[in-house]
C-alpha cells in the first residue's frame, strides 16, 4: 500500500535499468528522479562524467535525446540547445506552445574547475535550462583525483595525505550570479529533491542551477549499501545543507532535528581514514561556522 | 542506413522533432540487453520477519497484523485478526501484563506502542465476521475448568471441528477471570460477551460439576481427549503462629466471595500479606468495601510480582504498603484478632537467577493494629482430586511437556494447574497449545514440524489461524525476530504515546466501576500510527525510490513491490533504507 506523498516518484522511468554505473551509485538515483520530474519532452546534455556511460556508451539507458559534450562546454550546451529550440519554434518546426526542457548534467570537476568559465557565462546570459552539478567531490570517472569541491582532509589518488584546501562553495558562487534559481540537493531526501526540480521546471525561462550531493561508494571508500545513509549523515551533521535561493532570497528547506557531530559522517568513509582528532575538530569548526556563522 | 543519408541541412523540414534520427540513435532501451543482474553477489529479498511484539505474546496474537488494520481504521478486521488467535481480546486488553509492549522496538526510539490500549479499543467493537466451527469430527474432548485456558482450548477445538464439553465446578463460567479479577479491572459485561461468543460456536457446558467428585476420573479418561485446566485455588498458608484463626482469610477465597456478590465481612483495618496481584486486588477491593487496607510485603516494590500499573493505581488510591516487612505472629486478645506482629527485613544479594532474599533485622519487631488478615502469599493446586499416577512438579502443579501433554495418555493440562506461569495470557496460550496438540494426536501430524511451520518467533508461541486457514504470507517467512538494528529509525517520527485515561482516584474508590476508561477512536488511530510494523513491508516505497538501477518494480494493482533480478546489481541500498527490516540481503546462490 502506498501511503506517502512521493507520487511524483511513482512514475514511468525514462532512465532504464541495465546501465553500467557501479552498484549503489547515487548518480543512478539522481538521474532517475530528474527524468521522472522532467519527463519525456526534455533534452539532456551530458558532460564527460560517469553519467555519460549509461547515456552515451552503447547500449543506452536514457530514453530521451541527449548530447554528449566535453567537460568544459557542458553549460554552453544549454546555451546552444535552448537557442536552437527557440529558432525551431520560430520556424514552426516545433509547435510554439510545446514545452521542451533542456538540462545539463556534469560532474563537480567539469563544473567547478574545467567548465567554470562556460558555466559563469551561461549563468550570466541567463540561458534557459537546468544545470545539475553531480557533486561526488572528486574526479571519479578518471580515477579519483582531487577537484576544487573535494573537502578538506579527504584522500584521493592525487592527495594521498589528505587535501589541504577547503571545499569550494559553488552554489554560493552561482547564487551570486543573480540567476532565478539555485538549489542544493541530496540523494537522501527524495521529496526535497523532487520538489525543487519541479519548482525549477515550472519557472519561467532562465538558468537554474542545482548541486547534487552524491556520495560515491567507489571513490569515498564505503560499502555500496550505505550510499543513502552517508548522504543523509552529510545533511544531518551539517556537512552539506539543503537550501534554495529563489530570485536572490535564501531559504533553508531542511533543517536537521538535532545536528549530529561531524565525526558520525566522517567515520563511515575510507577517504577520511587518516584523520586525526585535530582534523575532525577543524572540520567541525568549519561546519559550525558555515551553519551558524554570518551569512549562513 | 538509407535513413541516415537523408539527413542534411533540410532534415528539420522532413522530420518531426520526435522522428529526428538523432533522437533515434538515443531512443529505445537497448540497455535492457545488458543484464546487470549478473554482477550481483548479494541478493535482496522481500521477506516477512517476526515482529518482537508477536513473538513476545504467549497467546500468539498477531499483534502486528491487527495494528496494521487499526492503522487504516479497519477495526472490524483488526478484531477478526485478534479472534483468529485468542477468543478473549477484551479480557487481555484489560488485564494482561502486556509483554508485547516490553518487547516493542519503538521502546528503543521513544516509547512503546500502547498495544494493550489498542487491543481493548478494537475488542470493544464488532468483528466483521464471527469465527465458525470447523467441519465436524467424531472425537469428543472434555475440558475441565472454564478459565482462560479451558475456554480458549474449547474455542479452538470447536474451530477445528471437535465436539467439546466444558466441566465447571462453579455455577458460572470464567474461572479466575470471574472469581479472581475484581470488576473494576474487568467489567463482567466484557467477559460475558466474549464467553457468549465462545459458547455460540457450540461448546457444551456442564456447570456445578466437580471432576473427581460429581463425575469420576475413570469415566472422563474414556473420552478421546481430556484437557485439564482447573486452575490453582488452594491458598498457601502463612506458616506463622495463629494463622488458623477465623479472621485470617485466604485471599483467593475472599476475592471469590466479593466477585460473586456474596456477603463478605471485612474489618475496619485489614492487613493483606503478599505482593502479588491477588494481594493488590484484595487491598483495592477492601478499600472499595469501606475498609482501610495495608499491604505487608517482605521485599521492596521492585520485587513485587504484581503488575506495576496495579501498584501505581493502588498507591494513588491511598493504599498503604509496608515494604520489607514480614509477619511473624497473629496477636489475639479475648478471642479476637487485635494485631499482627511484624519484623522489618533487609535484602540480601540476589542469588544467581533468583530474587533477593529478605533477611529479618533483629530488634525491629513491631505490632500492627488490625482486625482482619487476608493471606495472599500464593496459591497451589489441590492435589486430592487429581487422577492417580499423574506426574507432579513443585507446588503441586501438574507436569506437562512443551505441547501440554501430561504423563497420562489422553490427558492434556495447561494454565495454573500445570507448570505454566500463572498469567491470563499464558493460560490462553496453554489452551491454544493443547488444542493443536490434541488435534495433532488425532490427525497424526508431526508436532515438531507443525511448530516449525506455525511459530511466531523463538519463544514458543504459534499461530493457529495460519493452520486453520493455511494462509502463509505471500512473501517468504524468515525465522528471525526484528530488533532495533534491523530497522532504519531515520524514517521514524517521534510521536507521543497516547495516555490512557483513568477515573480519578477519589472517584474510583467509591464503587467497583472500571478504573481504566479506554481510548476514543481518534486517540486509537493516532496510537496505531506509532507502530513501526517491524519485519513487514508497509509500502513506504523507499526501495523503489532509492534503487539506483530502477530494479524494484511497483505493481499498483497488487500494491506490492517486486525485485527485477535481471538488472538488480545487489548494492543493498533498498535493504539499508527499508524502515521495517522487510528486505534481507543473502549471498547469491545461498539457499
Amino acid at each position: 500500500m502506498i501511503n506517502n506523498p512521493r507520487d511524483a516518484l511513482f512514475k514511468e522511468d525514462y532512465f532504464h535499468p541495465g546501465h553500467p554505473l557501479c552498484p549503489g551509485c547515487p548518480g543512478g538515483m539522481a538521474l532517475r528522479w530528474i527524468m521522472k520530474v522532467l519527463g519525456r519532452d526534455s533534452i539532456a546534455n551530458v558532460g564527460a562524467t560517469c553519467l555519460c556511460l549509461p547515456t552515451h556508451v552503447y547500449p543506452h539507458s536514457l530514453e530521451i535525446p541527449s548530447l554528449y559534450i566535453a567537460m568544459a562546454p557542458s553549460p554552453a550546451g544549454i546555451s546552444g540547445m535552448s537557442a536552437a529550440i527557440r529558432i525551431l519554434k520560430r520556424k514552426g518546426v516545433i509547435p510554439a506552445e510545446k514545452r521542451i526542457t533542456v538540462f545539463a548534467i556534469s560532474g563537480d570537476g567539469s563544473t567547478a574547475d574545467i567548465g567554470m568559465a562556460a558555466l559563469s557565462g551561461a549563468a550570466e546570459r541567463n540561458d534557459d535550462g537546468l544545470y545539475f552539478c553531480f557533486d561526488n567531490e572528486a574526479y571519479m570517472n578518471t580515477g579519483i583525483q582531487r577537484s576544487s569541491t573535494t573537502p578538506q582532509f579527504s584522500w584521493t589518488f592525487s592527495t594521498t595525505k589528505g587535501k589541504v584546501q577547503r571545499k569550494k562553495d559553488l552554489p554560493k558562487i552561482m547564487a551570486a550570479h543573480d540567476i532565478p534559481y539555485v538549489a542544493t540537493l541530496s540523494v537522501a531526501y527524495p521529496e526535497d529533491f523532487v520538489r525543487k526540480v519541479e519548482k525549477a521546471r515550472d519557472m519561467g525561462p532562465g538558468f537554474k542551477y542545482f548541486q547534487i550531493h552524491g556520495p560515491c561508494p567507489t571513490g569515498w571508500r564505503f560499502p555500496e549499501h550505505k550510499t543513502v545513509e552517508v548522504a543523509r549523515l552529510a545533511v544531518e551533521t551539517g556537512f552539506w545543507s539543503l537550501y534554495e535561493v529563489v530570485h536572490g532570497s535564501f531559504n533553508i528547506t531542511y533543517r536537521p532535528r538535532k545536528r549530529l557531530p561531524v565525526v558520525d559522517y566522517v567515520k563511515l568513509q575510507g577517504r577520511f581514514q587518516g584523520l586525526t582528532a585535530q582534523d575532525i575538530r577543524t572540520l567541525q569548526n568549519w561546519v559550525d561556522e558555515k551553519e551558524e556563522g554570518p551569512g549562513s | 542506413m538509407s535513413e541516415w543519408k537523408q539527413v542534411g541541412p533540410d532534415a528539420q523540414k522532413r522530420y518531426t522533432y520526435q522522428e529526428l534520427p538523432i533522437g533515434d540513435a538515443s531512443i529505445g532501451m537497448p540497455s535492457e540487453r545488458r543484464k546487470t543482474g549478473l554482477w550481483r553477489y548479494l541478493r535482496p529479498r522481500f521477506v516477512r520477519r517476526f515482529s518482537p511484539c508477536s513473538e513476545a505474546c504467549p497467546a500468539g496474537n498477531d499483534v502486528e497484523g491487527f495494528l496494521a488494520f487499526a492503522q487504516q481504521g479497519r477495526y472490524g478486521e483488526a478484531l477478526d485478526t485478534l479472534l483468529g488467535e485468542s477468543p478473549l481480546p477484551g479480557v487481555c486488553g484489560r488485564v494482561c501484563f502486556h509483554p508485547c509492549e516490553s518487547a516493542c522496538n519503538r521502546g528503543a526510539f521513544d516509547e512503546a506502542v500502547s498495544i494493550q490500549g489498542l487491543e481493548r479499543f478494537v475488542a470493544d467493537g464488532e468483528p466483521t465476521s464471527l469465527p465458525v466451527p470447523g467441519p465436524s469430527r467424531k472425537e469428543k474432548v472434555a475440558i475441565i475448568g472454564s478459565g482462560p485456558a479451558g475456554l480458549t482450548c474449547a474455542y479452538h477445538l470447536r474451530r477445528l471441528g471437535y465436539e467439546v464439553t466444558v466441566f465447571e465446578k462453579q455455577a458460572v463460567l470464567g474461572g479466575m477471570l470471574r472469581l479472581g479479577i475484581p470488576t473494576y479491572r474487568l467489567p463482567r459485561s466484557v467477559l460475558d460477551r466474549e464467553i457468549d461468543r465462545i459458547l455460540s460456536l457450540g461448546v457444551k457446558v456442564e456447570t456445578g460439576c466437580r471432576v473427581g467428585h460429581d463425575i469420576p476420573w475413570e469415566h472422563l479418561l474414556t473420552w478421546d481427549a481430556v484437557f485439564l485446566a482447573a486452575g490453582a485455588h488452594a491458598a498457601l498458608s502463612l506458616g506463622i503462629p495463629g494463622d488458623s484463626a477465623q479472621e485470617v482469610i485466604s485471599g483467593t477465597a475472599w476475592l471469590e466471595a466479593v466477585n460473586l456478590g456474596r456477603p463478605v465481612s471485612v474489618g475496619s483495618r485489614v492487613g493483606i500479606i503478599g505482593g502479588g496481584n491477588t494481594a493488590v486486588d484484595c487491598a483495592r477491593a477492601a478499600l472499595r468495601l469501606g475498609s482501610n487496607p495495608v499491604i505487608v510485603y517482605r521485599r521492596t516494590r521492585n520485587e513485587m510480582p504484581a503488575m506495576e500499573a496495579e501498584i501505581e493505581e493502588a498507591l494513588q488510591e491511598g493504599i498503604e504498603i509496608q515494604w520489607l516487612t514480614s509477619p511473624i505472629a497473629v496477636r489475639r486478645r479475648n478471642g479476637k484478632l487485635v494485631g499482627l506482629e511484624c519484623i522489618r527485613n533487609r535484602l540480601c544479594k540476589p542469588e544467581p537467577g533468583g530474587r533477593a532474599r529478605p533477611e529479618p533485622i533483629d530488634g525491629t519487631e513491631f505490632v500492627m493494629e488490625i482486625d482482619t488478615v487476608i493471606s495472599a502469599v500464593g496459591e497451589t493446586v489441590e492435589e486430592a482430586y487429581l487422577p492417580p499416577g499423574l506426574k507432579g512438579e513443585q507446588e503441586g502443579a501438574v507436569w506437562v511437556d512443551s505441547w501440554g501433554r501430561t504423563s497420562l495418555p489422553g490427558l492434556w493440562a495447561g494454565g495454573d494447574v500445570a507448570t505454566d506461569p500463572r498469567m491470563v495470557v499464558h493460560a490462553i496460550g496453554a489452551g491454544k497449545r493443547a488444542a493443536l496438540s490434541i488435534h495433532a494426536s488425532f490427525t497424526g501430524e508431526d508436532l515438531v514440524e507443525l511448530g516449525r511451520r506455525l511459530r511466531t518467533g523463538a519463544k514458543g508461541a504459534f499461530s493457529i489461524d495460519r493452520y486453520l486457514n493455511d494462509d502463509l504470507p505471500g512473501v517468504e517467512l524468515v525465522n528471525e525476530v526484528v530488533g532495533p538494528d534491523h530497522l532504519n529509525l531515520h524514517y521514524a517520527e517521534p510521536l507521543e504515546r497516547a495516555a490512557l485515561p483513568r477515573l480519578d482516584a477519589d472517584q474510583r474508590v467509591r464503587d467497583f466501576s472500571e478504573v481504566n476508561l479506554g481510548c476514543d477512536e481518534q486517540r486509537a488511530r493516532a496510537e496505531a500510527q506509532r507502530c513501526f510494523r517491524c519485519g513487514e513491508c508497509r509500502g513506504c516505497g523507499n526501495c523503489y525510490v532509492f534503487c539506483p538501477d530502477g530494479s524494484v518494480l511497483f505493481d499498483p494493482s497488487a500494491h506490492e513491490f517486486r525485485i527485477d533480478y535481471e538488472y538488480c546489481k545487489g548494492c543493498g541500498v533498498c535493504g539499508n533504507e527499508c524502515p521495517t527490516g522487510a528486505i534481507v540481503m543473502t549471498a547469491e546462490g545461498e539457499v
